[in-house]
């Protein structure tokens, strides 16, 4: 079968020209990216962004939460999630396909940011192939936010409300997640964005191996007083893709089961 | 009347759903013919949504169960979902999509190639007014909207059509373009089963009818059985231009049979005669014969006013499909 003709592909690639067509979309996801960065920079300094810069290539792929949330619900709204359910589209088709196109914009988002922040900033990093195993860890942590994303979609009403829930659930989660500031506390082990940027961090920057200590999120400073944890860079990268795998298989249990009648 | 099974489309056992206290839908049972256009008829809230989203597998019943070319609603989702198409009455289209992108999608979604499915595109938006738009379908008219909508649902062929009210908020040029295809759709071996509002629509396109009124079905026909069967007298009112013409033909019309009663009134200077009688256009002509041409030379105005499917469901329910 040719690979256009593959559902799979169909639904993303629809997806994808839905998303692209829409300006205010493309400012929302890509200029997102782009303005955040350039904001970070001029407020808080050169040094201070570059220790931060980690933590906000998190904190901006958290954003897909909103932008899966608000594609799901207006499926859902618009009746064309019940159209399609009418048709031999299957939904492991449509969940496949929207993990598919959020993932691609997931990856552009992250590109842009660092080719802003790595070549044009200056942000300081061990080397390429760190670089590209940090990629694959921000793409992995967006996949989860992604299936967050589902999760919220099946509890919302609205396409607005779920976008106001993705809010609450996100903005929250980053500071408490010690991501963008240093936070000491337990919770953080609990947050997903604090393993995310945590090992993104180690190795991009530190060039640690994955078999090297974990810290807890005040390695994000020049100042902090990190305290080495008893987990390896490799049982942190364990706990992303749990937290990837469960929010994803939760969303779309939570989602069929909420839109079944 | 009894029909063989290999001519059933649908075939509706007995099938409830029951929202907590609400019963949407209790207790229906129907038998749709393979080829024919089935009309449901009611008004809001009586059902028919509720019907159709268990017939296309989209809500489960509480109790009962209906095949689908064969297939039960209960365990043939896979291979029901292969023979229907739905055009929801809410119009579901893509809207940064282009027309031919969005009829493409759906058409490999039932499976086609994309080769096929290109030229399945094509000719459906050449036959439905919309080829060669290359703007994206949120600029596209109310109407053509409507028409991209309907188109989707046909791309693939499908063996049953469900039509959620395809004419709603369409101008009268097109809707006769919608007429004209559902009436090429019966020649093509495609059931249709159209829930409509329009009672027009329904008489002059429906092979049967069934009317549902809360939840349950109260009547079930082809139009002229159900007109027959439940619905009011025709009517003939003629206004005379000499009082003497009235009176010879109201005592002709007394000894035809199939005249049920007659209203005479004479207001501001016009002498009108209401006749109302029993069976369709035959009788009319007959009646226009020997009670007016063979006994007068001219008359006034006259105006026919023909049984409607409206008057079936006032009769059934006391109530207008509107109300």
């Amino acid at each position: 079968m040719n690979l256009l003709e593959n559902k799979v592909i169909q639904i993303a690639n629809k997806n994808v020209k839905d998303k692209t067509r829409h300006w205010q979309y493309l400012v929302f996801s890509l200029g997102f990216a782009v303005m955040y960065t350039l904001i970070f920079y001029f407020f808080l300094g050169r040094e201070t962004f570059q220790y931060s810069f980690p933590g906000m290539i998190i904190y901006i792929t958290a954003a897909s939460t909103t932008s899966a949330a608000i594609s799901f619900a207006v499926d859902k709204t618009s009746g064309m999630l019940e159209r399609l359910d009418t048709m031999p589209t299957g939904r492991k088709n449509l969940f496949l396909g929207a993990l598919l196109s959020e993932t691609l914009m997931i990856s552009l988002q992250i590109l842009i940011m660092f080719i802003l922040g790595y070549a044009v900033l200056q942000v300081p990093f061990k080397g390429i192939f760190e670089l590209f195993i940090g990629f694959f860890i921000a793409v992995l942590f967006g996949i989860s936010s992604v299936g967050i994303g589902i999760i919220i979609s099946a509890i919302a009403k609205t396409p607005e409300v779920a976008n106001a829930i993705s809010l609450f659930y996100y903005l929250p989660i980053l500071f408490l997640s010690g991501s963008l500031w240093p936070f000491e506390s337990v919770m953080v082990f609990f947050t997903p964005p604090y393993w995310a940027k945590q090992v993104f961090l180690q190795i991009t920057v530190l060039g640690d191996g994955l078999f090297d200590p974990l810290y807890s999120s005040s390695l994000i400073g020049p100042t902090g007083t990190a305290q080495q944890l008893p987990i390896s860079l490799f049982g942190g990268l364990l706990v992303i893709i749990a937290f990837t795998l469960a929010f994803i298989i939760l969303g779309i249990i939570i989602f069929q089961k909420k839109t079944k009648f | 009347m009894s029909v063989s099974k290999e001519f059933i489309a649908i075939e509706i056992k007995d099938i409830k759903k029951h929202f907590k206290e609400v019963k949407a839908v209790d207790g229906v049972s129907l038998k749709i013919r393979k080829g024919e256009l089935f009309s449901i008829l009611g008004p809001n809230g009586a059902g028919k949504t509720t019907l159709v989203r268990m017939l296309t597998t989209v809500l489960t019943p509480t109790a009962g169960d209906a095949n689908v070319y064969g297939y039960s609603i209960l365990t043939g989702k896979k291979e029901i979902v292969k023979k229907i198409g739905v055009c929801p009455q809410v119009i579901t289209i893509y809207e940064v999509l282009k027309a031919e992108e969005n009829v493409e999608f759906i058409a490999i979604m039932h499976g086609m190639t994309r080769k096929e499915a290109k030229e399945k595109t094509r000719k459906i938006l050449e036959d439905f007014g919309i080829a060669g738009r290359k703007d994206w379908s949120k600029h596209f008219s109310g109407g053509m909207q409507r028409r991209l909508n309907l188109a989707m649902s046909l791309v693939f062929e499908p063996k049953i059509l469900f039509l959620d009210e395809p004419t709603a908020g369409l101008d009268p040029q097109a809707r006769r373009l919608v007429w004209d295809y559902i009436r090429d759709l019966k020649n093509k071996d495609i059931t249709i089963i159209l829930m409509t509002h329009d009672m027009v629509e329904a008489d002059s396109l429906s092979d049967r009818i069934a009317f549902i009124d809360q939840g349950k079905i109260i009547a079930e026909g082809t139009p002229t059985e159900l007109k027959e069967k439940y619905g009011s007298d025709n009517a003939l009112e003629v206004s005379f231009i000499e009082q003497e013409d009235l009176e010879i033909v109201r005592d002709n019309i007394k000894n035809i049979p199939f005249v049920v009663n007659w209203n005479e009134s004479s207001r501001k200077e016009r002498n009108t005669l209401l006749i109302s009688f029993q069976g369709g256009l035959k009788n009319l002509m007959k009646l226009l014969q020997q009670g007016l041409i063979d006994n007068i030379d001219e008359v006034e105005n006259m105006k026919f006013r023909q049984n409607s499917l409206e008057d079936v469901f006032l009769n059934l329910t006391g109530r207008r499909l509107r109300d």
